[in-house]
């Protein structure tokens, strides 16, 4: 049976992920092509889309990056296609520049750039805030706050981007994208086929005597989209009374409750702006004029506030307009947060809050699974380079090589930087820099720095952490994979000929388990200068439980003539280890059968699983 | 959807431990009872042995529970029922496994988790309304130590705050659970009841 969201089921409801929401969404639109680059929060969408690919009536796509997955889309909308194309906040950074002329070019067949922003870092480097990228390329933002809205948004956003033409960005934060909610379905029409491209060099060719007048059009679109934001039945009033609130996104939610807590709904008059760019004016405007005080309830930057301020200033309104000087820019909002807020603009008391404190506890941050690859490549890296080397690290599970004991984490900024930056670090130091990088970050943007590399004669030894999937985010498949859990990958593409294909003489290849041989070739890599490639190539265990169906046979335990100088627990930090009675202990639940313990003391020993 | 109660539920463990699928399975069952309910994750790196939280919350718009502001707490490891009690308020309803399992740290013997006495004095300040359970072991007993999350939710169930009983918990299990699951979940609801009443 396919599954439910692709089913023709108006009127069912079910319990979705706002994420699983936003696939539905799609659906009902009618989409065509799907292409992404998967990153927390946005990440199941496409692993939504992937799983019933096989009953769907789309083309999908994991691209190797946000750049190619938005050109990708591009191309596909010119052809007609109802094409949707999603990723986290910082992916768009990737994409940002297709995305500013696709604004020129515009979206015949509808498109959607999902941006899943992240209030908080949850599983972020930054907190972003990518509605001004909306405003900066000229796209229209549609801001779901509930697991219905973002099914409806998803819908309703590609239907009006192909009807204007214009790609319109549905950005979501982390609490939608993995809220859960009751989701009431619509139709689910056939999607047909696309149909295909009409050659108007004018309208998609961006030379500067074309693009000028192709500016003139997106801000003719815009004023169109305007008065759609006018009529939206996203953009509501509700309420009475001289004190207004302006909110939107997930912040509509902390706002609803915060009043029904309070009792204050009578006292307040809220405008919801579902669709929050272009800015509905007149709407606001007689907004504005009906109330005393505005407090603009938004998370992170003043998008809403600046746009309201301007009006206001436009008008000669002399209103009062709080925003950021009373709700912080930073991280996430909640109930009480916004409460308070409102309940200082009405004068009433703050509410009350609980004085219990608690004594420190200790942390429990994120480590390498037990039996993590990673581990060992770090373990021999810092073996054989100590603090004599800088760390250039990237963007994914292995980031976690940071934390001691392992400490092989020194700078990051972003995917793809620890080739290119370690390099830089290199020319202009001197030092002696090991640069580590994924399989999956390495297709994603570790190729250009490799032929930047190589090309200036940089001097960086470049470790691939390949774990054969895209471990952190859920187990994606790249280019690099020959299995995924929906089948074979037909073209996997060697990293190892790739590298050399780039220029790159000195590679190896090793299993980082075999900490002889690993730190054999670190040796070697290390007394040599120029480009220099090491993989370390073993799967994640966790995809070859899943994927591959294997367990390793054999679990560690610690003999009897264990010293208790405990070099494993302090060296690797496995959480399959742990201190007992003066000594370690391995928990044969959690141990992965690696043995790479075995190797770094001689009193541990391999036993039969189970025995 | 009828008019009810707010009710806002914290819940708290490892990652890995099963609590977003018994999260999912609680907001099932009250949806399943006519009731407007929204549920909330915060994971990602968290599934790296990291805190998971999550949330459900019946009669509100919010996925989120702010400081002070859940009427239940559900720990499925004691040190993170502590560390998540500033999100109880006063007076609400704890529900906490006893059997921990340790972070890093504490595994290599440099650090200390606090002892289920401190925990259960901290809870004291907070609330009267506590009721500890040994999960794991019940899981085991039940017949998969993941199901001892199953029993927490029985006990939940029967301790009177929700607006259904573990009757709907047994429904929404028969209902969602894949087949080949469904006995031992069965046995540790029925388990969890009794561990309430014990």
């Amino acid at each position: 049976m396919a599954n439910p969201l692709l089913g023709d089921t108006p009127g069912d409801t079910h319990l979705l992920l706002g994420n699983e929401a936003i696939v539905r969404g799609a659906v009902e639109a009618g989409i065509q092509v799907v292409t992404c680059y998967p990153g927390t929060p946005s990440s199941e969408v496409p692993d939504t889309f992937y799983r019933i690919s096989p009953d769907g009536k789309y083309y999908f796509e994991y691209s190797v990056n946000e750049k190619v997955a938005l050109e990708v889309a591009g191309g596909a909308t010119l052809a007609g296609a109802m094409s949707m194309c999603t990723m986290k906040h910082v992916g768009v950074n990737v994409a940002a520049d297709p995305l500013m002329t696709l604004c020129y070019v515009g979206a015949p067949g509808g498109l959607m750039l999902l941006s899943a922003d992240d209030p908080g870092c949850h599983s972020s480097q930054n907190e972003q805030d990518n509605r001004i990228y909306a405003r900066l390329g000229g796209m229209p933002v549609l801001e779901p706050a509930s697991a219905q809205e973002a099914k409806d948004m998803a819908r309703d956003g590609l239907l009006l981007s192909r009807k204007h033409g214009a790609p319109l960005l549905l950005r979501t934060t982390t609490r939608v994208n993995h809220l859960r909610g009751p989701v009431e379905f619509g139709p689910a029409p056939d999607p047909g086929k696309p149909e295909g491209f009409k050659r108007n060099p004018p309208h998609f060719v961006p030379i500067p005597a074309f693009s000028r007048p192709m500016h003139v059009r997106l801000m003719e679109r815009m004023e169109a989209l305007r008065e759609e934001a006018e009529n939206s039945p996203y953009n509501t009033v509700t309420g009475n009374g001289k004190y207004g609130i302006v909110c939107s996104g997930i912040s509509r939610a902390y706002v609803a409750d915060a009043l029904d807590n309070a009792g204050l709904a009578d006292k307040v008059t809220v405008l919801e702006l579902g669709f929050s760019n272009p800015l509905p004016e007149n709407k606001c405007l007689a907004f504005l004029q009906s109330v005393d005080t505005v407090l603009v309830v938004e998370e992170l930057e003043p998008v809403v506030e600046n746009d309201l301020r301007v009006l206001a200033q436009k008008h000669g309104l002399s209103l009062d307009i709080k925003g950021k000087d009373v709700l912080p820019r930073n991280g996430e909002f909640d109930v009480t947060m916004v409460e308070n807020a409102i309940r200082e603009g009405l004068g009433e008391a703050p509410v009350p809050t609980c004085e219990c404190s608690l004594p420190e506890l200790p942390g429990r941050p994120p480590n390498l699974c037990a039996g993590c690859p990673h581990r060992g490549t770090y373990y021999a890296a810092r073996k054989v380079f100590g603090d004599d080397a800088v760390y250039s690290s990237d963007i994914g599970c292995y980031t976690l090589g940071l934390l001691p004991p392992l400490q092989t984490a020194d700078f990051l900024l972003c995917m793809g930087s620890s080739i290119s930056a370690g390099g830089g670090l290199a020319k202009a130091s001197g030092q002696k820099v090991v640069a580590f990088i994924g399989d999956s970050t390495f297709f994603h943007s570790g190729l250009t720095g490799v032929a930047n590399a190589v090309f200036n004669a940089h001097d960086v030894l470049i470790v691939i952490l390949d774990n054969r999937t895209t471990a952190m985010t859920g187990h994606q498949p790249n280019p690099g994979v020959d299995k995924t859990v929906i089948g074979d990958n037909d073209h996997p593409l060697d990293i190892e000929s790739a590298v050399r294909g780039l220029g790159v003489t000195e590679v190896r290849t090793v299993n980082p388990f075999n900490q002889k041989k690993t730190m054999a070739a670190m040796e070697e890599l290390g007394t040599m200068s120029g480009v220099r490639v090491l993989i370390a190539k073993e799967p994640c265990p966790l995809y070859t439980r899943r994927v591959y169906k294997k367990v390793a046979p054999q679990v560690a335990y610690v003999a009897e003539s264990c010293t208790g100088r405990f070099d494993c627990l302090d060296k690797l930090a496995c959480p399959a280890m742990f201190k007992e009675g003066g000594k370690a202990a391995v928990n044969p639940i959690l141990c992965n059968g690696c043995m790479l313990c075995l190797q770094v003391c001689g009193h541990i020993k391999a036993k039969k699983r189970g025995s | 959807m009828p008019d009810t109660k707010k009710i806002r539920i914290f819940m708290t463990g490892v990652g890995g431990q099963g609590t977003l699928t018994a999260t999912t399975l609680l907001a099932k069952t009250a949806l399943s009872q006519g009731l407007t309910v929204t549920s909330g994750e915060i994971h990602g790196m968290a599934q790296r042995g990291g805190v998971v939280e999550s949330t459900v919350l019946i009669g509100c718009k919010s996925p989120k529970i702010g400081i002070g502001e859940a009427d239940i707490l559900l720990g499925f490891e004691p040190m993170e029922t502590m560390r998540a009690l500033p999100y109880l308020r006063q007076g609400g309803l704890v529900v906490s496994s006893t059997e921990y399992m340790p972070p890093l740290s504490v595994a290599m013997g440099k650090q200390e988790c606090p002892t289920i006495d401190d925990i259960k004095k901290a809870v004291a300040t907070c609330t009267s309304k506590v009721y500890f359970m040994a999960n794991q072991s019940i899981g085991l007993e039940a017949g998969a130590v993941q199901s001892g999350n199953i029993a927490m939710l029985g006990a939940l169930c029967a301790a009177g705050e929700l607006p259904f009983g573990p009757e709907a918990l047994e429904a929404a299990i028969k209902a969602n659970l894949p087949a080949k699951i469904q006995a031992v979940n069965l046995k540790a609801l029925e388990l969890g009841v009794k561990a309430l009443n014990s």
